[in-house]
């Protein structure tokens, strides 16, 4: 039968023993069709399942190819746009499928990739082998490089169908051009097309503690951890500890996760879950109108994204400061461009340089950087409102509701004069709008010395703006106030946990994840409000690899469809 | 008086009344087994496409209207915010007084009233559709010939690039977002000029070809034992995949000559912003780009974002966006209407008159692109400041090559804005006979305006 799943064994066979499951069945998995010519019409029966199909995404992409064939292969393309879902790409992208304009994207890049990959320049170090005559189809070193690398794209050993499909282009791509590299390209490139690359296939199995339970197997173990952490695909020493099944004891499972948050590349993990919890990517599209905010262009939105990242980075996995500081601290770094946007002088002579604005300064944390300020705000005007809405959506895991259809805006009168605070106040008296608007707009009005792009000012329209404002009950003042309530809020950790958890396992939190999250939040308070640690954390908890299973998936052998054409045990 | 019958023409009579319409459905009968030819060899319009705009157009509270033309029927004036549509006037439909109905749910501002046009169910959540979009319906039927099957654009300039064109209901289309990368998709790597006299097939395409049925030969495999949700993701990614041979397939074909195709150059970069002059000059060069990549037979359907449901575009130099303009502004009590959000309707509609002259100045046969194709101009509300879901303005632009009976006011009067959606279906030859669930169901289009 099918061996190119014989990974199963060493982590599956005894548990396996005494069970309703096929052996051979298991190695079949997750990609044996049922119309090969040695199967043929025979259906593989198989208790996995699969749990998650996650398209893959930009960040993640970019990380993947460069871990595997170096940081010098260049990707130019445009990836089709991703969406958030509670707050997180990572959730979005797990609904996500792939347009044709998206798959025309990759099936271009895949080209561009396979050709750089094998192109003279790079083969010495990227085809494992020499063919015996380059000019012609060699079987023998394309089996070498397909398994080689398919095993990384895929995160899972091929089977031998796969394998075979691949050789099959390389042979006939290497007949075509009579050359043995452009058949590598061919089969390279299909790889980089296929399903099992461009989503993350999670499968689960039989959980041998629970037999009438599942849990992630042990490849898909290894791909969560990796992509939390790393933001890449596994590499060559966690797939190892896959295909041992030694990756489901707690002691190698631990050392793994120590290995990987020690790597220069956790920092990459780390940016990428922040740059997402943050909304960085709003970013890629932010336009402000050119008469109002001259000092706005593509070079400052680029750098308040890199400033905002960097200082976090800093901060969080550099110091392992306690997260909550981030709302607080005054310490950041800036470039040339951003110095202008600050009104404050640059003396470095390189690009960027760390900066700590006066303890005085209204420039405290996280949300008095360009980035935040400017992102959520119109082109022309800054918005109270919307940044209230991400306070709360993003650091406090509060979604506002969509607005009512059928608001009342007759009271609201025009703003062209005096502060935005009059209008808004007239928001909060009307009943329809009252509820949201109490809750996101305190908030918002506290950074109101703030405009649409992020620059200091105490005037509006001519008059004072007035900072103070009231959320529930708590009074604060500006900036500095705004960043203490943060910082003091249970909320905000409490929604960092949530984040990381959510993120890692691409699935919405529900009712019966909230005891685990609390005492996650527990533990995450005992060191200290510490992110390495909490990621290192989560990723050790036996729910972080938790299979729900999903409706309408059911293991094959389980069905009558099924148990009546195949063989039973 | 004409005393010329038809089918169409009795039944109304029957009726006795101009809002009450017995719907023909174009029964598979009358089409080809391919349903891309009615059975007598005429060719169907082989063009569609959406144009879509943010925020409607203005209502005022007294129950006047700054668009809704008075006079039902043909001959119908232009009013204020559709000045800009004068040239082509008597090449579209203008439909006025069709709304979308939630049928309990609640109307999900700036998402319900397009989701409803477009997919024929009011969504439950505003970051889906609870259906296809009905373009995708006619690329299958009318857009397997061409390179591209759908082309989506996005003209706004602002935020993350939108398409309202969906398969699943949950991923959107790419769109391309500036004038450059429309370009590339259609005229760049892989675009072969129909007018060349020098054409041969290109051997690596079939090269290409095994790339991907590598791919397929696992299908069945991966949907094995995969859930639901999954299952479509997994789906649309093979209808990806079978798009992506389709269009290899059309490269290994020597093109058809057409005598309208003049390979435009690659477009200078627009400045990068989301005021309305700044998106009505990318319109522009964009519907340029794309009447091209029409007449030269890359792609048949289209959509076309101008800007997106609760529009962020502004005034170059004003501070607040037109969004927020649509809501603070009060009426003015004597002009009856708020007088800056009217302005921006109208600067807005420009976007649309721009687009419809672009495809109007390619001459084709004995006509222009416009006459042999139907664009649906349609928005997500109708009177912006009360989020209205009534009166939707919708357009159809376009002869549909003889089969829509243009230059014509159709007051809806309450029913389902399906309707609409229907009858374009029906006027570019999809075979689809039924649109739409609940209250908004359909199997009656608006015959008047079908010939």
């Amino acid at each position: 039968m099918l061996l190119g799943r014989k990974v199963h064994v060493g982590a599956l066979s005894t548990l396996l023993i005494g069970t309703p499951f096929v052996m051979s069945a298991v190695f079949a998995a997750t990609a044996a069709p049922v119309s090969t010519p040695t199967a043929q019409s025979v259906p593989v029966a198989s208790p996995l399942i699969k749990v998650g199909v996650r398209r893959v995404t930009e960040s993640q992409y970019r990380h993947t190819i460069a871990d595997i064939f170096g940081s010098d292969i260049k990707i130019n393309a445009r990836f089709e746009p991703e969406k958030r879902e509670e707050g997180l790409l990572a959730l979005g992208s797990a609904q996500l499928s792939l347009t044709s304009s998206g798959f025309e994207q990759y099936f271009e890049l895949a080209s561009t990739i396979s050709e750089q990959v094998v192109s003279e320049k790079q083969r010495a170090t990227t085809v494992p082998c020499k063919p015996v005559d380059a000019t012609k189809a060699d079987d023998t070193c394309a089996r070498q490089f397909v398994e080689s690398y398919g095993e990384r794209l895929f995160r899972r050993p091929l089977t031998e169908l796969e394998i075979a499909a691949r050789l099959k282009s390389a042979s006939l791509g290497a007949t075509q051009g009579k050359d043995f590299y452009a058949g590598l390209k061919l089969a390279l490139a299909s790889f980089l097309v296929a399903p099992e690359f461009v989503f993350r296939v999670e499968m689960a199995e039989p959980d041998p503690a629970n037999p009438r339970q599942y849990r992630l197997d042990a490849y898909s173990k290894a791909s969560r951890i990796a992509y939390l952490l790393w933001d890449s695909t596994p590499d060559p020493e966690l797939l190892a500890v896959a295909k041992s099944g030694a990756i489901h004891t707690d002691a190698v499972l631990k050392q793994q996760l120590a290995r990987l948050t020690s790597s220069p590349r956790y920092e990459e993990g780390a940016r990428a879950f922040l740059a997402d919890m943050l909304q960085m990517d709003g970013f890629d599209n932010l336009v402000k109108d050119p008469a109002i905010y001259p000092k706005f262009n593509q070079a400052v939105a680029d750098s308040a994204k890199e400033q905002t990242l960097k200082t976090s980075i800093d901060l969080l996995v550099k110091k392992k400061v306690d997260y909550r500081d981030l709302f607080t601290s005054n310490d950041t770094f800036i470039n040339r461009s951003l110095a202008a946007v600050y009104n404050v002088p640059f003396k470095s002579t390189g690009d960027w340089a760390p900066y700590s604005f006066p303890a005085n300064s209204e420039r405290s944390g996280l949300l008095t950087q360009v980035s935040f300020l400017s992102l959520f705000a119109h082109p022309g005007t800054s918005s109270p409102t919307r940044r209230g809405i991400k306070i709360h959506e993003i650091f406090m895991c509060e979604p506002t509701p969509d607005p009512p259809a059928d608001v009342d805006f007759s009271k609201v009168k025009d703003s062209n004069k005096g502060t935005i605070r009059g209008r808004l106040l007239d928001h909060m008296e009307n009943t329809g709008c009252t509820a949201c608007h109490r809750r996101s707009d305190p908030p918002g009005l506290a950074l109101e010395h703030f405009d649409g792009l992020g620059q200091l000012r105490l005037l509006e329209n001519g008059s004072p703006i007035d900072v103070t404002a009231d959320l529930n009950g708590k009074k604060f003042t500006g900036a500095q106030g705004l960043g203490k309530l943060l910082h003091e809020d249970p909320r905000v950790p409490a929604c960092l946990v949530r984040n990381v958890y959510a993120y890692g396992v691409g699935r919405k939190t529900d009712d019966r994840d909230e005891d685990y999250l609390a005492d996650q939040g527990k533990v995450f308070a005992s060191s200290g409000y510490r992110l390495p640690d909490l990621m290192m954390q989560i990723a050790s908890s036996k729910e972080f690899f938790k299979a729900v299973i999903p409706s309408g998936a059911r293991p094959a052998a389980s069905t009558a469809q099924t148990t009546s054409t195949s063989p039973s045990p | 008086m004409s005393l010329v019958f038809n089918r169409r023409s009795l039944l109304r009579g029957m009726l006795g009344g101009s809002a009450v319409y017995m719907g023909l459905p174009v029964l598979d009968v009358f089409l080809n087994t391919n349903g891309n030819a009615f059975a007598d060899g005429a060719k169907l319009p082989t063009r569609f496409g959406t144009y879509f705009w943010g925020l409607g157009l203005t209502d005022t509270p007294t129950g006047g209207t700054r668009w809704v033309p008075k006079k039902v029927g043909s001959g119908f004036e232009i009013t204020p915010e559709l000045t800009s549509l004068q040239n082509v006037k008597d090449k579209l439909s203008v439909f006025s007084g069709f709304r979308a109905i939630g049928d309990g749910r609640a109307n999900l501002v700036h998402w319900s009233g397009h989701a409803s046009i477009l997919s024929g169910v009011a969504p439950a959540t505003s970051t889906r559709f609870d259906g296809p979009s009905f373009d995708t319906k006619i690329a299958d039927a009318i857009g397997g010939s061409t390179r591209f099957k759908m082309i989506d654009v996005d003209a706004s300039v602002s935020r993350r690039p939108v398409s309202y064109s969906t398969r699943t209901g949950s991923t959107f289309a790419t769109p391309e977002a500036t004038a450059l990368s429309l370009y590339t998709r259609l005229f760049g790597p892989g675009f072969q000029d129909p007018n060349s006299d020098n054409w041969k097939p290109d051997p690596s395409i079939m090269l290409r070809q095994s790339v991907l049925s590598a791919v397929k030969d696992q299908r069945q495999a991966l949907l094995a034992n995969v859930g639901k949700a999954d299952q479509v993701k997994l789906d649309q990614y093979f209808t990806s995949v079978r798009e992506m041979e389709n269009q290899l397939q059309v490269q290994l074909q020597r093109p058809d000559k057409c005598e309208s195709c003049v390979v435009p150059g690659a477009p200078k970069e627009l400045a990068r912003g989301a005021s309305v002059d700044i998106v009505n000059a990318n319109t522009k060069t964009m519907a340029r780009l794309l009447a091209m990549g029409l007449a030269c037979n890359q792609t048949r359907v289209f959509n076309f974002v101008h800007t997106a449901s609760s529009s962020e575009t502004y005034i170059a130099g004003q501070s607040k966006i037109y969004h927020q303009i649509t809501h603070d502004e009060p009426t003015d009590a004597q002009l009856g209407f708020q007088p800056e959000t009217s302005k921006l309707a109208s600067l807005v509609m420009q976007g649309f008159g721009i687009f419809l002259n672009e495809m109007d100045a390619i001459k084709e046969g004995d006509g222009t692109l416009l006459d042999h194709m139907l664009v649906m101009g349609l928005s997500d509300t109708g009177y912006a400041k009360i989020h209205a879901i009534e009166n939707i303005p919708m357009f159809l632009a376009g002869g549909a090559g003889g089969k829509h009976k243009t230059g014509q006011h159709v007051a809806g009067a309450g029913e389902p804005v399906t309707r609409v959606s229907l009858t374009a279906m029906q006027l570019v030859g999809a075979p689809v006979g039924e649109f739409g669930t609940g209250t908004m169901k359909t199997s009656r289009p608006i015959s008047e305006v079908m010939a």
